[in-house]
């Protein structure tokens, strides 16, 4: 099949749900106050995706797309494919031309109420098709268009095309409905309610030809994408059983659509991970994170992976049938992928795994996950350090003595601090609470500072004590305070910060800019 | 206020006294100013001088009082009232735009200071149109004003830098983004067009490498916290521009002067720091950029000379490249063998030499010197980056930059050697390379701990370090000298023993070097040296292998204390601090002379106390001198007394308030040595340290309560007898200390001390109101803290003078109060005392109660005892509860009780642990049961079936442990 200008993605901004965001500045916050008075057990890291965030970044470049336009059909016969005599041929032309199609002269025009009554016109099949194409593409741009085609009531006509005897024109309303129900929650759920799911389901039979059922899936996806609200129950309900169904075809395509679609509905609270797991499907999920005999694996292993990293964060339940599936024997490699993203996603799913119960750490550390964190912690890109910093500091948080013993001979400690110089103030303080941790898991304070003192650590946190964010500072300086100096020095801190404190001046780094008026 | 003239008028008078030298004239001025600003228009009336005032001081003047006055006032504090009336606040934000790009420079710089603190706090929300304003001025294509936006945008964005991410900062930076990004991109763009233009026209080109400059700046902080869209679409224009500007040079924007950075290297710097951001951070999206960016760095490092303007620029160029050859997938950039050699000889070796401006620094600014090259305050000096970039190549390629650097080192000894006069600086710098490629991990406490198996560390110690130090001349090539002492100082966990032991005369001889650096750093060896643990965790240098450089030893030391620039040595006195602990009884012959020496120089300090860490070890030797010498023989406690008193006595009566925390505890070590009875010259002291002045200074706090527990300690009895009007006083630091929650512990402290050691009958009359003090303080605030501290406190009273007392105070306060206090407090909350005296406190205590107290036998009382008694078992047997409210985290570390005083400032003047309890009982589960028993047998029955009745099964459990171990049985 000839694919003439793949995809558009929307919306660059606001679009993506990015591990990275992950661990929220409350929660930073809350565990740095608590870091201050004790050591004691933090309480567990486990972090959920954080989607809906302001982002700075382009949007992600393997996501899943919202909307598509310019698809030919898989099923869509060649004489179709642009017949001389029909009115719509020549909005085809204009609506598939290049980046920026007249969307918005088509819609002014007046042209959406003849379209979407043209659907309903079975017996006038050429025209149906090409209606239902133009609003398909229409529905591909901005919200503002996809709330035209609503509006004029396309939703129950194309969701009776589906039912169409003619394979191109329902698969056209497949691509249509999936535009609009990747345009958010609001429409998808609009699309449930009218019943869309049954009306696919129907379609999918073994006589389906793949490109439908290519087509179908994305839909699907569609339909379960979108938080705020997640989709009803009721509907995650019909549709898993489908999924899991096309989970277990061999077409990457598909099983990329599929993987997403599992990926959306487990991020989300704990009920929700918990239904897509009673599927059964964390072993098959597991098995295509790792699949190799696919040829572009990529597009499959990615949202297998991000399923995974999902239902990790769930309860230590969830995070266990994960780990017996097998999910840590693949994540080594996962870490060590040529993809940076990829590996971020597996750093992020280790990362909840090490915020489990130490039974959990421990088999993270029998499947040999500390050597590959580490290389990542040394060598991998900035975002996949960003991760595998909240996966050690997790660990510290969590493990017994000799699991972090374990974690520090591996290297880890060096390469933590080789990170205090990162230029990213929270990745610092995530740092510091490692070192912290370390700290009062081994007790064996004075060989520990000598270890880390060696490894150029002190330095790093001296330096560290003049960084303006004043959390970092503080909790350098806390650390100092409470382990490197000697008796004495300590002492003179304290006296002096009292002294300060007393003559009612600043202490710290701040000094100069709160210092006495100066003419 | 109105903004009239007669105001301005008088605002300008009062603005010029504050210029005044004279204070008299000065203060009053600035009090005035103070008391006015809170008057609507004020601030307005200071921008109206500041642009229009003929006096050109007074327009600085009042640029300044401004950016001050917002400073105080603009932010708006919760719970506090609104400092600036919103018609000005209004007001302000209209106009400072176009009054700061309309001032000259010294105005503008004050006025852009002060939008950014407006910024800080009204950007964006309620100052909306202030980036679009900023925008439009980029077009006015007058660089003064432009150059003037974009400061004020460097002092908004900067934070970007070290922000935490969160919702609302990423919300700005995107509107931010979304303004100011297109235009930004357009200016540098036209500004490099006109850098061009005006190539020949010098005026014009600092003015465009000034903004060039600040864009750069702005460039690293909108893209710090992530790459921006917009930067990542646009990569190729900011990035091509970067390597260009680089790589240009121009005649005339090259300085003379050979210190202050030019021009081009501020903006060089700031480009190798932006490179280095998004090498670090954006390595996927730079990747195809960076190799240019690492040859165009190398290159601008070859052809930059060695003068100290060029400082910063190099060391960001070395930093830059030290990071990127580490990382794995860019070593194929460096591993070429002339590209390293390239790199030894041209980048690292150049910037390892000793400069004239080192040399100037060794000789007259000594200080300086040994922060950089001693405290590792060298972060952005030379040297520490060639060294960063040493250690950073070894990571892959240590074999060969080994092999090349043995060359170097080797021809340049060979060089010195030829003539030492002359090549001396060809030795430092082989010396710092050896010591560079060596030291892979370095330790303060042990030198060098990791080294280099390539590098001979001993040999080399043998052959070039051991022959400087023996040189019978001290003075001769003193930074040689020096040099020598840092490696023996450095490498001292590598070298054996004996070669350590040979260098410790040597060092002493040092002492008398008169270079500040040379002694300096010999007294540090010497310090470090005398910290080293041995086997067995002893000294690895013990007291009898110093015995015989005692003497010179010490006079050395006291003798460097009198050189030019040594007066007030921090080193050397933490070397004579480490000498006496080291060398402990051994000192003891020499004391009377040194401490005559050490009270003559805290005399002469306490003038006019300046260095806190030489202060402290002063006081450190101080206590040591007293520690070892009374531990001989106690005796001798009146002479140290005799010396010490008249300087203390000076130093109290000129409150040196500095001082008074070091003097209350060497005076508390003092006291604490007499036999039970407290000295008439105490005695006299004792009123004046009950003046609430003294109370007012949180650092008085601890050393004070330390010094009267001492007092309560020693005298008890005599304050009771002959002080007995004192005692409300006493209280009354008590009740003071109680009310605060940070000090609450410490009124506990002093609290406790009079229970224990006053006798009972002289606080009888008090004890009502102590209480009552309590129970309000638990009403008010309650804190983890005070709860463990109250605990600890109620069952000492309960040891100390009985439950059936402890009972009846209580419900003399207020009827079944007791039982109140049992049920809410102790049962609930004793789990969370921590420490073991304050455990043996509580359990002695609660036995007591429910063993020796009647009520809880009788009454309605009666249904606590069990709770009561499981409590106990839980205190025996069950973790600590540290689980602390979540509303309490602001109270520090620092604070957390101990019975002891956790705050024992000088270590060597350091308290004994107490416990009031003392050997009376050993073991409390025993006494437990032992009380038990006694107590079935006075009421046969009952205890029996209270346990049976209600006592958990675990609790049953381990109490018939204590039974079977006590071997008694219940009756």
């Amino acid at each position: 099949m000839l694919v003439i200008n793949p995809f558009v993605s929307k919306c660059e901004l606001n679009s993506s749900d990015t591990a990275a965001n992950m661990p929220t500045n409350n929660v930073v916050d809350q565990r740095i106050s608590k870091f201050k008075n004790k050591g004691k057990d933090l309480a567990k890291l486990r972090e959920k995706r954080i989607s809906e965030c302001v982002e700075l970044r382009k949007a992600q470049k393997n996501e899943n797309f919202l909307k598509r336009r310019n698809i030919t059909l898989s099923s869509l016969p060649d004489e179709e494919a642009l017949s001389p005599e029909n009115d719509t041929v020549g909005l085809q032309k204009l609506l598939s031309k290049g980046r920026d199609p007249p969307l918005k002269e088509i819609i002014d025009a007046g042209l959406l109420s003849p379209f979407v009554s043209f659907l309903a016109m079975d017996d006038e099949s050429t025209l149906q098709f090409e209606a239902a194409w133009a609003l398909t593409n229409i529905a591909s741009g901005t919200s503002w268009h996809t709330q035209q085609v609503v509006e004029h009531g396309a939703v129950p006509a194309f969701i009776n095309l589906l039912a169409s005897p003619v394979l191109h024109i329902s698969e056209q309303a497949v691509w249509a409905l999936g535009n609009i129900a990747g345009d958010g929650a609001a429409y998808r759920d609009i699309l449930i309610e009218c019943n869309v799911i049954p009306a696919l389901l129907a379609r999918i039979c073994p006589d389906t030809p793949v490109g439908y059922v290519r087509n179908l899936t994305w839909t699907l996806s569609n339909l379960c994408r979108n938080k705020n609200p997640c989709p009803p129950l009721s509907a995650v309900q019909q549709m898993l059983p489908a999924l899991i169904q096309l989970l277990h075809l061999s077409d990457k395509d598909i099983l990329s659509d599929a993987c997403w679609a599992i990926s959306y509905l487990s991020d989300g609270s704990n009920d929700r991970i918990d239904v897509v797991v009673k599927t059964g499907i964390v072993p098959r999920l597991v098995q295509l994170m790792n699949s190799k005999e696919l040829s572009i694996v990529v597009t499959v292993q990615t949202p297998a992976l991000r399923s995974i990293g999902n239902i990790v964060s769930g309860s230590n339940l969830h995070t266990q049938m994960a780990i017996d599936a097998g999910a840590l024997n693949v994540l080594p490699n996962l870490l060590r992928h040529p993809k940076p993203t990829v590996q971020k996603e597996a750093a992020w799913a280790l990362s909840n795994i090490a915020a489990g119960p130490c039974k959990q750490i421990q088999q993270l550390i029998t499947c040999g996950l500390l050597p590959p964190l580490v290389e990542v912690l040394r060598n991998g890109d900035f975002k996949t350090q960003k991760e595998a910093v909240w996966a050690v500091t997790n660990f510290t948080s969590g493990g017994t003595v000799e699991q972090v013993v374990k974690l520090v001979q591996s290297g880890a400690l060096e390469a933590i601090i080789n990170l205090l110089q990162v230029k990213d103030a929270k990745v610092i303080l995530v740092l510091l609470e490692a070192v912290n941790n370390i700290f009062m898991k081994l007790g064996e304070t004075e060989k520990l500072c000598l270890l880390i003192e060696e490894l150029g650590g002190l330095e790093r946190l001296e330096v560290l004590q003049n960084h303006p964010n004043e959390m970092v500072y503080q909790s350098a300086h806390d650390l100092i305070q409470k382990y490197f100096n000697d008796v004495l020095l300590w002492v003179h801190h304290l006296l002096w910060s009292v002294l300060v404190l007393v003559s009612g001046g600043f202490f710290g780094p701040h000094a100069a800019s709160n210092g006495p008026a100066q003419i | 206020m109105e903004l009239n003239d007669g105001n301005l008028q008088t605002l300008t008078e009062y603005l010029r006294k504050t210029l005044n030298p004279d204070p008299t004239v000065r203060r009053p001025a600035e009090k005035f100013l103070e008391s006015v600003e809170g008057n609507q228009n004020y601030p307005l009336l200071l921008l109206t001088l500041l642009e229009k005032s003929q006096d050109n001081v007074i327009r600085v003047c009042a640029a300044v009082t401004f950016k001050n006055y917002i400073k105080r006032n603009w932010r708006i504090v919760e719970d506090e009232p609104n400092k600036i009336s919103d018609a000005d606040r209004t007001a302000i934000k209209a106009n400072i735009i176009n009054l700061m790009l309309s001032s000259p420079e010294q105005i503008q710089k004050q006025l852009s200071d002060a939008i950014s603190i407006i910024g800080r706090e009204d950007f964006p929300q309620k100052w909306p149109d202030l980036l679009t304003e900023m925008v439009t001025r980029f077009r006015s294509g007058d660089f003064h004003i432009i150059n003037g936006v974009l400061r004020t945008a460097h002092s908004l964005f900067k934070r970007y830098r070290h922000e935490f991410k969160s919702n609302e900062l990423w919300t700005e930076i995107k509107l931010v983004l979304d303004t100011f990004a297109l235009p930004l991109t357009e200016l540098f763009k036209a500004t490099i067009d006109l850098c061009q233009t005006h190539a020949n026209d010098v005026s014009a080109l600092k003015v465009l490498f000034s903004s060039l400059t600040l864009i750069s700046k702005l460039f690293y902080s909108l893209n710090f916290q992530d790459l921006p869209e917009f930067f990542e679409d646009n990569m190729e224009t900011w990035m091509t521009n970067f390597h260009g500007l680089l790589t240009l040079d121009n005649k005339l924007l090259q300085t003379d002067d050979e210190e202050e950075a030019g021009l081009l290297e501020l903006l060089k710097s700031q480009i190798c720091d932006n490179a280095a951001l998004y090498a670090q951070k954006y390595d996927e999206e730079f990747q195809p950029y960076l190799p240019r960016f690492v040859t165009a760095i190398w290159g601008l490092l070859v052809s930059t000379g060695q003068e100290v303007k060029y400082d910063l620029l190099v060391s960001n160029a070395i930093q830059f490249l030290a990071s990127v050859c580490e990382r794995p997938h860019y070593k194929h950039l460096f591993e070429d063998q002339n590209t390293l050699t390239s790199i030894c000889e041209k980048v690292i070796v150049p910037n390892m030499e000793f400069r004239s401006a080192d040399e100037e620094a060794f000789e007259d600014n000594s200080e300086e010197y040994i922060r950089r090259d001693l405290e590792g305050s060298d972060i952005d000096t030379r040297r520490r980056a060639a060294c960063d970039l040493v250690r950073g190549l070894c990571k892959f390629f240590e074999g060969p930059v080994t092999a090349i650097f043995s060359g170097y080192v080797n021809s340049m000894l060979t060089e010195y050697a030829k003539n030492p006069g002359q090549n001396w600086k060809h030795k430092d710098a082989a010396i710092y390379l050896v010591t560079s490629l060596a030291s892979k991990a370095q330790t303060q406490k042990h030198g060098i701990t990791q080294a280099n198996e390539l590098v001979n560390l001993t040999e080399f110690f043998v052959n070039h370090i051991l022959p400087d130090l023996k040189s019978s001349n001290v003075n001769e090539f003193p930074v040689l000298k020096a040099d020598a002492i840092k490696y023996v100082m450095i490498f001292r966990s590598q070298l054996p023993k004996e070669q350590l032991l040979q260098a410790v005369p040597l060092l002493i001889t040092h002492l008398q070097a008169e270079s500040t650096v040379e002694h300096t750093y010999a007294a540090h060896a010497l310090e470090r040296l005398f910290t080293m643990r041995g086997p067995n965790n002893a000294t690895l240098i013990t007291s009898a292998e110093m015995a015989p450089f005692t003497e010179q030893l010490l006079t050395n030391l006291f003798k460097a204390l009198s050189l030019p620039g040594s007066a007030e040595n921090e080193y050397i006195m933490k070397a004579i601090m480490r000498s006496f602990s080291l060398l402990q009884e051994a000192i003891v012959p020499y004391i009377p002379s040194l401490i005559g020496q050490l009270t003559h120089k805290l005399l002469l300090v306490s003038k006019n106390p300046s260095k806190p860490h030489f202060n402290h070890y002063l006081f450190e030797s101080l206590c040591l001198s007293v520690r070892i010498t009374c531990k001989a023989n106690p005796a001798t406690v009146s002479s140290f007394e005799e010396a010490l008193f008249p300087v203390f006595t000076e130093i109290l009566q000129n409150d040196v308030q500095e001082f008074l925390p070091y003097v209350f505890q060497v005076m508390s070590l003092l006291l604490e040595i007499h036999s039970n009875s407290i000295p008439a010259s105490y005695m006299a002291l004792f009123p004046h340290l009950l003046q609430p002045i003294l109370w007012e200074r949180t650092g008085n706090i601890p050393p004070l309560v330390r010094l009267l527990q001492a007092y309560l300690e020693k005298g008890g009895a005599a304050i009771a007898t002959s002080a007995a009007d004192k005692i409300p006083g006493l209280l009354g630091v008590f009740q003071k200390l109680i009310a605060s929650k940070a000090n609450d512990h410490q009124g506990f402290y002093l609290l406790n001390s009079i229970i224990e050691n006053m006798p009972p009958e002289s606080i009888t009359q008090y004890r009502r109101q102590i209480f009552i003090l309590l129970f309000q303080r638990l009403q008010n605030s309650k804190t983890t803290k005070f709860i463990k501290s109250f605990l600890v406190f109620v069952n000492l009273y309960c040891a100390k003078y009985g439950a059936i007392a402890l009972q009846e105070i209580f419900d003399s306060i207020q009827t079944k109060m007791f039982g109140m206090v049992l049920e809410k407090i102790i049962i609930p909350e004793v789990q969370k005392v921590s420490g073991a005296v304050e455990k043996k406190i509580c359990a002695v205590g609660i036995i007591k109660i429910l063993t020796e107290c009647p009520a809880m036998m009788d009454t309605e009382y009666t249904k606590l005892w069990t709770p009561l008694l499981q409590a106990l078992i839980g205190l025996f047997e069950l973790p600590e509860d540290d689980s602390i409210p979540d509303d309490e985290h602001f109270i520090d570390i620092e604070d957390a009780p101990g019975y002891q005083t956790a705050f024992s400032q000088l270590a060597f003047a350091g308290r004994k642990e107490h416990d009031p309890i003392g050997d009376a009982v050993g073991n409390p589960k025993i006494l437990l049961a032992q009380s038990l028993h006694k107590l079935s047998t006075a009421c046969p029955g009952r205890v029996p079936s209270m346990l049976s009745t209600s006592l958990n099964a675990d609790a049953l459990k381990f109490l018939q442990g204590y039974l079977q171990a006590a071997n008694v049985q219940l009756v």
